[in-house]
C-alpha cells in the first residue's frame, strides 16, 4: 500500500512537469502578450512615442524575450527555489496575490458550502427518484433538476439578483460587504458576509445539483435491479434497510470517482458567478489575469489546480480500495 | 398457414403501442395501489383447503405489462405443496417456472410485473402479538405452573427498588439452549397474494426462503459473507446478539459443507468460487429455518460434480429442519432424484401433475413425453437426440386453444377447440390434454 502510494506520487510529479511545460508553451504562444497590451495602452495615453528600445527593454524585464524553452527552464528553476515570481499587473509576489483570504478564501468558502448542500440535496433526491421510478415524484424531480442543468449561470445569477436583491431587497446586490459599514462585533460582520454570499452559493448549488442527482438516480436504478438486492429482499429485510444498506454502498462506488473532480473544483472558483456578483474570488481574478497575459499568476494558479487534480485522482483511487472490496491496490 | 405468417410478421403501429401503454398504465397503477394499501390482518388471513399442505397455489395469474402487450407469464396455475415434501416444477425456458416462484415470494419487479388474480395460501407459525404489535414472551414456570418472577437489575447489577424500597420484579422469560428468549407462536394461514407488500418481511427469510439461480451475482459484493449471513439471524430471531448470530452463521456454513467456515465467514463474495457461493446462498436460506425453501434452478450455474453435492445437501437438510422444498428446474434428472411430486408447466400453465413415479413411468401429455425423450441416455448412443420441434409460442395474445397444438405430434381436430380442462388419470395424476377427455367418464 505504502509502496503503491509512493509510486503514484512519483508518477504524479512527472505528470505535473509535463503539464507545466505544455501550459507555459501555450501561454507564450498566445496571440497577445502582456507587453503588447501595455505598449498599446502607452501609445494611446502618452504623447511621446514608444521607441523600439523601450519595447525590447520591457520584454527583457518581464522575461518574455528569448525562446520559449529557455523561458520555461528559467521559470522551473525559480519555482524549484520556491520563487513563483511577481504578478505583471500588480507587481506583488504571486503567492500573496493568489493565496489570500479574499481570493482563494472567498472561492473556497462559496464552493465548500455549495458542495455540502449539493450532496445533501442531490443524493436523497436521486434516491427517491430511483426508488419511485416513473412516479409523479420522479418526474417532478427530474424536470426541476433538468431546468437547473440547462440554465446558464450568468442568466440564473442575474435572475436571482433581480428578484431577490433589486425587487425584494432581501439580499445585497453584489460585492463582499456593505459599503462604508463598520461592524459592532465579529458576529455582525459574519452575518453581513453570509448575506452577501447567499445568492452566489444558491446559484452554484442549483446549477450543480442536476448532474449529481442524475448520476445518483442512474446508479441507484442499476443497483436496485441487481440480483443481490433481490436476495436482500428475499431475506426479509425491510425496504428501508434494503435501500440504505445494501443498495446505498454500491451506489456510492461510482460517486467516489467524482471525488477526483471535486477537490480542484473546490479551489478553482466559479468564474462567471463571481463576476456576476462582483466577488473578489480566484475565478474572476484568474480570468482577468488570463485576458491580460499575466503569465506568473496563470502559471501558479493552473499549476495549483493541476496539483489538486492529481491529488484528487490519487485520493479517488485510494477511496475505491476502501469502498469496493473487489479493488485491490498494489 | 398464410394467416399465421401474417400474424407473426405483424409489427405494432405507434397508435397500438400507445393504446397498450395507456391500458397498462391504468392496470399497473391499480395493482400498485392495492399492493401498498393498509389492510387489517384479518383481510388476508384464510384457511387451508387441506390441512396436510403448507402451501396451496390456486388459479394464480402473474402478468407482465409490457409495451408489446400483456405477457401472461403465469396463467392460472394451481398446485399444492404438502408438508415435508419436495415438489418439482419442470418446463423449458420461459414457461413461467421462475415467475411462479417469484410470485410466491412476492418478488416480481413492479410496476410491470404483477400478481393479477388467484390466491397463494401459506401456513406459517407467526409470532403472537399483543395489541401494540409486540411479541408476547413465554414465561418460565415452576412445578406448580406459576410464573417465576425475577428482580429487575440496574446497570450495576444490583436489584432496582421502587419508592417504598421493595425490589421491582418482572416475570422471567423462558430462554432456549442458546440463551435467547422464547416468544409465543401461533399457526396462521396467510393469503400471500392479498398481503400488503410491506408485511411480506414477516414471511420472507423466516417462513419461506429462496435460493436463486445465479450464485455469482446474488451476493452483495461490498459486504462480507458473515455480514450477510448474520443479517438473517439478527432479523428473524428476536433478541439475537451479534455473537449468537456469528455462532449460528458459522454453524450454517458447516452444515452446507464448507470446509473452513471461519475463513469464509470473513471473506467477500468475490473471493469464493461459484459452488461456494451457492452453498452460502443455501446457508442463508436455511439460517431462518424456513418451512418452505424455494430453489430456483439451484444447480444450473454449477458443474456436475458440485450439482450432485448440492442436491444431496438439499435432501439432507429437508430432513434435518423438516421443511418442504419447491424445486424449479429444467433438468429431469434432478427432478427424478429429488422430487416427490412433479408439476409440468408449459407457456404459463400446468399441463400435467402427479407423483414423481407417475410422471416418469406414465407420462400422459405429449409434451411431457417429448421432454423425457429429449433427455440423453447411455442407451441412445449413436442415435440422433429427440427434440420437440418449434419454440414456446409468443406469450402475448395467446389463443384459447391448447398452447402446445402447433408442436404436438398427436394433434387432432379437437385441439383447435377450447383449452383442454384438467383430466384426472389417477387419484394424484392430472393432465390437460384432449387425448384423455373421454377417460374421465
Amino acid at each position: 500500500m505504502f509502496k503503491y502510494i509512493l509510486k503514484r506520487i512519483g508518477i504524479s510529479l512527472l505528470i505535473l512537469l509535463g503539464v507545466s511545460f505544455i501550459l507555459y508553451v501555450l501561454l507564450r504562444c498566445m496571440p497577445t502578450d502582456f507587453v503588447e497590451l501595455k505598449v498599446l495602452n502607452l501609445t494611446q495615453t502618452s504623447n511621446t512615442g514608444v521607441t523600439d528600445e523601450l519595447i525590447a527593454k520591457m520584454y527583457e524585464t518581464y522575461g518574455l524575450d528569448g525562446n520559449i524553452v529557455e523561458g520555461y527552464f528559467n521559470w522551473l528553476t525559480n519555482v524549484a527555489h520556491f520563487d513563483f515570481g511577481t504578478s505583471f499587473i500588480s507587481q506583488r509576489p504571486v503567492l500573496d496575490e493568489v493565496f489570500n483570504a479574499d481570493r482563494l478564501g472567498t472561492s473556497f468558502f462559496v464552493a465548500a458550502i455549495a458542495t455540502v448542500f449539493e450532496f445533501l440535496i442531490a443524493i436523497p433526491l436521486g434516491i427517491t427518484a430511483a426508488t419511485h421510478q416513473y412516479s409523479v415524484r420522479d418526474y417532478v424531480v427530474t424536470v426541476f433538476v433538468l431546468i437547473g442543468i440547462s440554465l446558464p449561470s450568468f442568466f440564473f445569477g442575474q435572475m436571482l439578483k433581480d428578484i431577490f436583491a433589486n425587487k425584494l431587497g432581501w439580499f445585497p446586490v453584489s460585492g463582499m460587504k456593505d459599503a462604508g459599514i463598520t461592524y459592532a462585533n465579529a458576529g455582525e460582520a459574519l452575518l453581513d458576509y453570509l448575506r452577501h454570499m447567499f445568492l452566489p452559493i444558491l446559484t452554484v448549488v442549483v446549477l450543480s445539483i442536476g448532474g449529481r442527482m442524475r448520476m445518483t438516480r442512474t446508479n441507484m436504478l442499476e443497483v436496485l435491479n441487481s440480483d443481490y438486492i433481490r436476495t436482500a429482499r428475499a431475506k426479509g429485510l425491510k425496504e428501508g434497510k434494503v435501500i440504505y444498506k445494501h443498495a446505498f454502498r454500491n451506489t456510492m462506488i461510482p460517486v467516489v470517482t467524482g471525488l477526483a473532480g471535486l477537490i480542484p473544483s473546490l479551489f478553482s472558483g466559479a468564474m462567471i458567478t463571481e463576476s456576476v456578483f462582483d466577488l473578489t474570488g480566484i475565478g474572476s481574478y484568474a480570468l482577468n489575469a488570463m485576458q491580460q497575459g499575466d503569465i506568473p499568476v496563470i502559471m501558479t494558479y493552473n499549476m495549483f489546480l493541476a496539483f489538486l487534480s492529481v491529488t484528487g485522482v490519487l485520493l479517488a483511487d485510494l477511496m475505491y480500495g476502501i469502498v469496493d472490496p473487489r479493488v485491490k491496490l498494489a | 398457414m398464410s394467416e399465421i405468417k401474417k400474424s407473426e410478421k405483424h409489427y405494432l403501429t405507434g397508435k397500438e403501442v400507445r393504446e397498450i401503454a395507456k391500458a397498462n398504465q391504468k392496470e399497473m397503477r391499480r395493482l400498485e395501489k392495492a399492493k401498498k394499501r393498509k389492510i387489517p390482518q384479518s383481510e388476508y388471513t384464510t384457511e387451508m383447503k387441506d390441512e396436510k399442505n403448507i402451501l396451496e397455489v390456486e388459479n394464480l395469474h402473474s402478468y407482465f405489462f409490457t409495451d408489446q402487450g400483456v405477457v401472461k407469464a403465469v396463467n392460472g396455475v394451481t398446485f399444492n405443496i404438502p408438508a415435508n415434501s419436495t415438489v418439482g416444477v419442470v418446463g423449458e425456458s420461459g414457461c413461467g417456472k421462475s415467475v411462479t416462484s417469484m410470485s410466491i415470494m412476492r418478488l416480481l419487479q413492479g410496476p410491470s410485473g404483477q400478481i393479477v388474480d388467484g390466491s397463494i395460501r401459506f401456513k406459517v407459525s407467526d409470532f403472537k402479538r399483543d395489541e401494540k404489535g409486540r411479541f408476547i414472551p413465554v414465561y418460565e414456570k415452576d412445578e406448580n405452573g406459576d410464573v417465576i418472577f425475577e428482580n429487575v437489575l440496574d446497570s450495576k447489577g444490583a436489584p432496582k427498588l421502587d419508592k417504598e424500597g421493595n425490589p421491582i420484579v418482572k416475570p422471567k422469560q423462558l430462554l432456549d439452549a442458546n440463551g435467547i428468549g422464547v416468544f409465543e407462536q401461533e399457526e396462521t394461514v396467510f393469503d400471500i397474494a392479498k398481503m400488503p407488500i410491506k408485511e411480506m418481511y414477516r414471511l420472507r427469510g423466516r417462513q419461506m426462503a429462496m435460493v436463486f439461480q445465479e450464485p455469482m451475482t446474488s451476493l452483495n459484493p461490498v459486504f462480507t459473507i458473515g455480514n450477510q449471513l448474520d443479517e438473517v439471524t439478527l432479523l428473524h430471531v428476536p433478541g439475537a446478539t451479534n455473537e449468537f448470530a456469528k455462532k449460528r452463521s458459522i454453524e450454517m456454513l458447516n452444515l452446507v459443507g464448507i470446509a473452513m467456515p471461519e475463513r469464509v465467514y470473513a471473506s467477500f463474495p468475490h473471493e469464493l468460487s461459484g459452488g461456494m457461493r451457492q452453498r452460502v446462498m443455501i446457508a442463508m436460506a436455511l439460517a431462518g429455518e424456513p418451512r418452505l425453501i424455494i430453489a430456483d434452478e439451484p444447480t444450473t450455474a454449477l458443474d456436475v460434480t458440485i450439482q450432485a453435492q448440492i442436491l444431496d445437501l438439499f435432501n439432507d437438510l429437508k430432513n434435518k429442519i423438516n421443511s418442504s422444498i419447491l424445486l424449479i428446474t429444467h433438468d429431469l434428472g434432478v427432478i427424478a432424484e429429488m422430487a416427490d411430486y412433479v408439476v409440468v408447466m408449459y407457456a404459463g400453465r400446468i399441463i400435467e401433475q402427479g407423483t414423481a413415479s407417475e410422471i416418469f413411468h406414465n407420462p400422459c401429455h405429449p409434451y411431457t413425453q417429448g421432454l423425457q425423450k429429449s433427455k440423453p441416455t447411455m442407451k441412445s448412443s449413436g442415435e440422433k437426440l429427440f427434440n420437440i420441434p418449434g419454440n414456446v409460442p409468443n406469450p402475448v395474445n395467446m389463443p384459447n386453444n391448447c398452447y402446445f397444438k402447433e408442436r404436438c405430434s398427436k394433434c387432432e381436430g379437437k385441439c383447435s377447440g377450447e383449452y383442454p380442462a384438467m383430466v384426472q388419470v389417477s387419484p394424484t395424476h392430472f393432465v390437460a390434454c384432449h387425448l384423455y377427455d373421454n377417460k374421465e367418464d
